[in-house]
């Protein structure tokens, strides 16, 4: 794993693409604090840093859209299956040195507060609590991104693709309120979600019996569910989007509030996408 | 070669969707053999290799390298096998000795062989000259033998070499035939290719090919052997062009003569086919002789490899298997 971290962060700097992220971050980040911290005298500094989510739109496409469609193109990966290395620490050290990159550049940021220190007060603890909110954030998008990596061998198909789901992420509050909660298109939604997760099954293990099977077995759990209790149903489709919606639980963190089940979110999030990743390349060799 | 086996591929099947890559392919290798593999492209060679070295999995079948199962022991058996796929897995952005350290790394070489092993890989192949050169800056013979510096790291004892010398000239050809010869005094290898001549020139033992399917298992000698019994001639006769073509196919046997290019002056060139199993050379000296037209040469065809293919698959078809196995 080490070794995989060593070559992936070097060749960040080896290629343009460290030094693009970089300076891209560093430059949008300075110039929101500059108009929000600078110009108006405000010490807030959580405020640039919930503004700077945006950033991450367009930066971590840029950092993960190569980590494993390059490999496929560029048939490394022969090399990378074929050695006495477990697919756990190849995901990871690539994903680890997407971090660090990450991690390095936030860093970097560090200066704009230590500025306000200088010639006001700075809310400390509020600050650190808003870092780790931002670069738990980030971790996450990063999995997500390395995940769609793993998906394709074109690069750009890669960046496109993380950009749409990570604005797609991002947007999720805004969707979220416009969604339906009344009972009867709730249990709709469910019924859908039943079908695309035995369709997705069809699809990966080409069973029609097992996947009809777990269809089968998911419209019975709806229906005990709903003799159960039918309240269950009530805005369903809310709960279920919100488990994706990232920025949420940043908020309180931007607030100042160290949320440990934000934390413990995050993390699983982030694993869980990694996991995905793992599968996804085991499942390549077996298609 | 007498060894034990230490390849064992049983029943090996790799299927795309409708499309079957490999179709129940049998094979053993022992210890110390090299090991060719001959076949036209898409012929299922890369295939095999990519599931013997775990790079992709097969639909039905095992492979055992040294009695591990690639599927059970992951691991351990990829520390038994070196690969050099078709296309050499290198990173463009790395310089050569960058890249074998890495290399080491991911092989798990101890930190403290690691200065050794990379020395002795690179005299091996002669890369030692080049190793603070970006690799995307080298020409393809040195692409090449870094790719295969990389499969000798970790000291494996298989070796699996997809199409070794694919794109190299010819002097780099000798090279690189030379180093896996010698290789094989200790490592038993695979290796790929579509020339006839390469394989004979370097293998033990030839496995031919096609359509997904092992047709015929032998040594160079045999094989070519079989092979040589071509049945098409070059001929350069001194004579009257017309009078020499109507004697030559008189002959009884000839199924085939045409007159070719004149080459040299008075003489001309032919292209002479006979019957499957009829000899008709002597009778062709004869006939010339008698009527003074001396054969200034004559010279069999070489047969390429796609009239092998057409040889092997219609004897098969003639119901006379031939997978002679040697063991």
């Amino acid at each position: 794993m080490l070794a995989i971290f060593n070559r992936e962060f070097r060749s960040y700097f080896t290629s343009a693409t460290g030094y693009i992220f970089m300076s891209f971050f560093l430059i949008m980040s300075g110039i929101y604090f500059a108009i929000i911290n600078l110009i108006s005298g405000n010490p807030n500094y959580n405020l640039v840093l919930s503004s700077i989510t945006m950033i991450l739109l367009i930066g971590v496409p840029i950092i993960t859209m190569r980590l494993l469609s390059e490999e496929k193109k560029q048939k490394t990966d022969q090399l990378v299956l074929t050695a006495p290395l477990r697919l756990s620490g190849l995901v990871l050290g690539k994903y680890f040195a997407a971090l660090a990159l990450f991690g390095l550049t936030l860093l970097i940021t560090g200066i704009q507060p230590i500025i306000i220190t200088l010639f006001g007060t700075l809310p400390v603890g509020e600050v650190l609590g808003g870092y780790m909110g931002y670069f738990l954030l980030g971790a996450c998008f990063i999995a997500i991104g390395l995940f769609i990596s793993s998906l394709t061998d074109n690069q750009v198909v890669a960046a496109l693709t993380t950009f749409a789901t990570l604005l797609l992420l991002l947007l999720m509050d805004g969707i979220k309120q416009a969604l339906p909660i009344d009972r009867t298109s709730s249990i709709v939604f469910v019924g859908i979600l039943v079908v695309g997760l035995s369709a997705l099954i069809y699809f990966s293990i080409r069973n029609i019996y097992v996947s009809a099977g777990i269809a089968m077995v998911g419209f019975i759990a709806m229906g005990i569910v709903y003799g159960w209790d039918k309240t269950i149903y009530d805005g369903i489709m809310v709960r279920f989007f919100d488990w994706f919606s990232l920025l949420r639980r940043y908020e309180s963190f931007a607030m100042g509030i160290f949320d440990l089940s934000a934390v413990v979110y995050y993390i699983t999030f982030a694993a869980a996408f990694l996991f995905l990743t793992i599968q996804m390349i085991e499942k390549r060799r077996w298609s | 070669m007498g060894g034990r086996p230490l390849i064992e591929v049983k029943n090996l099947t790799k299927r795309y969707g409708q499309h079957v890559a490999v179709d129940h392919v049998d094979f053993t290798v022992n210890k110390g053999e090299i090991v060719g593999f001959l076949g036209p492209n898409g012929a299922g060679k890369s295939t095999t290799m990519n599931i013997i070295t775990g790079y992709i999995s097969a639909t039905e079948g095992t492979v055992k390298v040294d009695g591990l199962d690639i599927l059970e022991q992951p691991q351990e058996t990829k520390k038994k096998i070196g690969y050099l796929p078709e296309l050499p897995p290198l990173y463009m952005d790395m310089t050569v000795e960058e890249y074998l350290r890495f290399v080491c790394q991911i092989k798990k070489v101890e930190r403290n062989n690691e200065k050794e092993t990379l020395y002795k890989v690179m005299e091996l192949v002669k890369i030692k000259d080049m190793r603070k050169r970006l690799i995307k800056n080298l020409s393809k013979g040195y692409k090449q033998r870094v790719g295969l510096a990389q499969a000798l790291i970790g000291k494996p004892e298989v070796l699996i070499l997809d199409e070794p010398t694919v794109g190299l000239d010819p002097k780099q050809i000798i090279e690189i035939r030379n180093l896996i010869k010698g290789l094989g005094n200790d490592h038993t290898i695979i290796l790929s290719s579509h020339i006839l001549s390469e394989v004979s020139a370097v293998c033990d033992r030839v496995i031919i090919i096609d359509k997904g399917k092992i047709v015929a298992s032998d040594t160079p000698d045999n094989l070519s052997r079989r092979m040589s019994q071509s049945n098409r001639f070059m001929l350069r006769i001194q004579g009257p062009k017309q009078e020499v073509l109507d004697t030559i196919r008189s002959i009884e046997g000839v199924k085939f003569a045409e007159a070719q290019r004149v080459r040299e002056q008075g003489t001309c060139d032919f292209l002479v086919e006979s019957h499957d199993e009829v000899d008709i050379r002597e009778e062709l000296f004869y006939a010339m002789s008698e009527k003074k037209y001396p054969i200034l040469q004559m010279k069999s065809m070489d047969l390429t490899l796609e009239d092998i293919f057409l040889k092997v698959t219609s004897q098969q078809k003639g119901g006379a298997t031939y997978v002679s196995d040697l063991q």
